[in-house]
C-alpha cells in the first residue's frame, strides 16, 4: 500500500523558465498514475507544518523574514532559489506534508509513504533558503520523529548533497544522514572526512563520487560504505530525500544514472526499514520531466516489492576508486577527531 | 612573514557592488603588488544554463583592470560549485590561499534589508581570514 499525499497545486510558486517549476508535480503524478495502484494507493489530505514543528529545524527569524518576504510579493532570494507572494503557505504545506504521511504510516502500521512536494527542501539551512528550497522538508518529519523518541534515517539519492539536513543534524546523535552525490558539484559540501559533530561523531555519511557515475558505483558506495554504519544505527525509521536528477538526461548534473538504478536503489532502502509503515520517500530534485515521471514509477514499484523499469540498470562508469578513498578518509578522520575528542574530556 | 596579503580574493558575480569591490581590491593590489583572483560561486542555475563568469564578464574585468593600471598577469579566476559564502570562506585555503576576500556589500540577486540571503554579513562572521566589504554608496569604486 502506498500512502502519499493530496498534491497541491503549486502554480503559485513559479518564475518563468525556471527549472523547478510546476510541471514537476504533473510529472509525479503521471508516474504514480502508471502503476495504477487503485484501492492500494492511500490519499491523505494537506496540512501545514506549525511554527512550532518549524522551529524544530528552522530559526525563527529565519521563519519571520522569509514570510515577510512572500508576504511583500517575493522575488529573487539568491542566484538560484526564488519566491513569490504564494510561496509561504505552499512551503509549510510541502513541510506539513511529510508530517500527515508519516502519522497515516504509523497510524495503519503498514505501507509505504511518498511525499511528493515542491519546493523541494534539502539545501534548506536553520538560517536561510538555498538551491530552490525554502524550509527543509524531510528534516521537519526527521525532527518531529526524532522528538517522538525515535531514531531515523535520512536517505539521500539526490545528485547534489544536502548541505541544508547535514548541518540540522550536524550534532544529532539520533539522525543519522547518508548522501551520495556528485563531487566536485553545487552546493560544494559533501565531502568524506565530514562526518558530524562532537556529540554525534559518525552519524554523517558523505559517499562523493564523480561525474559519469553509474548505477553499479552509486550502489556500492551505499552498501560497502553506508551500510554497516546504518546497521550499527538500527534506524527504527527511514526517510529517503529522492532526487531524481541523477538520471543521464537530467540537465542539472552529470551522473549517468537509469530508471532501473532508482529501482535497484529503492529496493535496497526499503530493506532498511526495521517495520512495514516505517518508510517515506520524499521528493527532491529532478527537472527532466520525462525521466522524473519514470524515475518516479521505478522508485515506488521497487519500494512496493514490484520493481519495474522503462530502463535497464547502469554500470561501468568511474567511481569505483573512489569509494576506497572515502572509506579510509572516513575511518581517519573519525580516528583522529575522536583521539581530539578524549584527550579534552581527559584534561 | 608580511602583514601584507599577498593574495586577495574578491567575490566577483557581475552585480554593480562585485564591480565596486574588484575596483576597490585593484587599487589596493596594485599598491600592494599582491595577485588578485576573481572568485564565482557556480551555482545551480549557472550549471543549467551553462554559463562561464569569465567569458560573461571577462571585458568588464579587463576595462576594470585598464582604468586601475592593475597588471592583468597578476590577475586570475577561481569558479567553484557552491553557495557565494561557501566558497568565499574556502579561499583561505587550497588553491586560492587567500589572506584577504574583497566582497560588495549586495550580491547581484541578493535584497537591501534581508539578512537571510547575505553573503557580506554571513562572511564577516565566520571568516578566518580579513574581509573588506565594499559599500554600496557608490556605483563604482573611484580611487583617491
Amino acid at each position: 500500500m502506498l500512502i502519499t499525499n493530496e498534491v497541491p497545486d503549486g502554480a503559485g510558486h513559479e518564475d518563468p523558465g525556471h527549472p523547478e517549476r510546476p510541471d514537476r508535480l504533473i510529472a509525479v503524478r503521471e508516474g504514480l498514475e502508471d502503476l495504477a495502484l487503485g484501492d492500494e494507493l492511500v490519499t491523505v489530505g494537506l496540512r501545514s507544518a506549525t511554527r512550532l514543528e518549524l522551529l524544530r529545524v528552522h530559526q525563527g527569524a529565519y521563519l519571520d523574514e522569509l514570510g515577510a518576504f512572500c508576504y511583500e510579493g517575493g522575488g529573487d532570494i539568491d542566484e538560484d532559489t526564488y519566491a513569490t507572494y504564494d510561496s509561504w503557505p505552499l512551503a509549510q504545506l510541502a513541510a506539513g506534508a511529510g508530517l500527515a504521511v508519516v502519522d497515516e504510516l504509523a497510524r495503519r502500521g503498514d505501507g509505504v509513504g511518498f511525499v511528493a512536494v515542491r519546493p523541494p527542501g534539502h539545501h534548506a539551512l536553520p538560517d536561510r533558503a538555498m538551491g530552490f528550497c525554502l524550509l527543509n522538508n524531510v528534516a521537519v518529519t526527521a525532527a518531529a520523529l526524532r522528538s517522538a523518541g525515535e531514531r531515523v534515517l535520512v536517505l539521500d539519492w539526490d545528485v547534489h548533497h544536502g548541505n541544508g539536513t547535514q548541518s540540522i543534524f550536524w550534532n544529532d546523535p539520533d539522525v543519522l544522514y547518508v548522501s551520495c552525490h556528485q563531487w566536485p558539484l553545487f552546493p560544494g559540501s559533501g565531502v568524506p572526512s565530514e562526518i558530524g559533530g562532537l556529540a554525534a561523531l559518525d552519524r554523517i555519511v558523505n559517499l562523493p563520487l564523480p561525474a559519469g557515475a553509474t548505477g553499479d558505483v552509486v550502489a556500492r558506495a551505499f552498501e560497502e560504505v553506508a551500510g554497516p554504519v546504518i546497521d550499527e544505527f538500527a534506524p527504527t525509521w527511514v526517510l529517503v530525500s529522492a532526487g531524481f536528477d541523477g538520471h543521464r538526461d537530467d540537465p542539472m548534473a552529470d551522473f549517468a544514472l537509469s530508471s532501473g538504478d532508482f529501482a535497484h536503489l529503492a529496493t535496497w532502502a526499503a530493506g532498511l526499514a526495521p517495520a512495514p509503515g516505517r518508510l517515506a520517500v520524499f521528493l527532491e530534485g529532478g527537472y527532466d520531466l520525462a525521466a522524473l515521471r519514470h524515475s518516479v514509477r521505478a522508485t515506488l514499484s521497487a519500494v512496493l516489492g514490484d520493481p519495474s523499469a522503462n530502463e535497464a540498470p547502469t554500470n561501468g562508469g568511474p567511481g569505483s576508486d573512489q569509494i576506497g578513498r572515502t572509506l579510509r578518509e572516513r575511518a581517519s578522520t573519525l580516528t583522529l577527531v575522536t583521539a581530539q575528542r578524549d584527550a579534552e574530556e581527559a584534561s | 612573514m608580511s602583514i601584507y596579503p599577498r593574495t586577495i580574493a574578491v567575490g566577483f558575480d557581475g552585480s554593480p557592488d562585485a564591480v565596486s569591490a574588484c575596483a576597490w581590491a585593484m587599487a589596493t593590489g596594485r599598491r600592494l603588488e599582491a595577485h588578485l583572483v576573481l572568485v564565482h560561486a557556480r551555482g545551480l542555475l549557472d550549471r543549467f544554463d551553462r554559463r562561464d563568469p569569465r567569458a560573461l564578464f571577462g571585458d568588464v574585468v579587463s576595462e576594470l583592470a585598464t582604468r586601475h593600471a592593475f597588471n592583468e598577469a597578476r590577475l586570475s579566476w577561481h569558479v567553484a560549485d557552491g553557495d557565494a559564502c561557501s566558497v568565499l570562506l574556502r579561499c583561505a585555503e587550497a588553491p586560492v590561499f587567500a589572506d584577504l576576500v574583497v566582497v560588495g556589500s549586495r550580491g547581484r540577486d541578493e535584497h537591501a534589508g534581508m539578512l537571510i540571503g547575505s553573503t557580506s554579513l554571513q562572511l564577516a562572521e565566520r571568516s578566518a581570514i580579513p574581509v573588506v566589504i565594499v559599500p554600496s554608496t557608490t556605483s563604482e569604486y573611484h580611487e583617491p
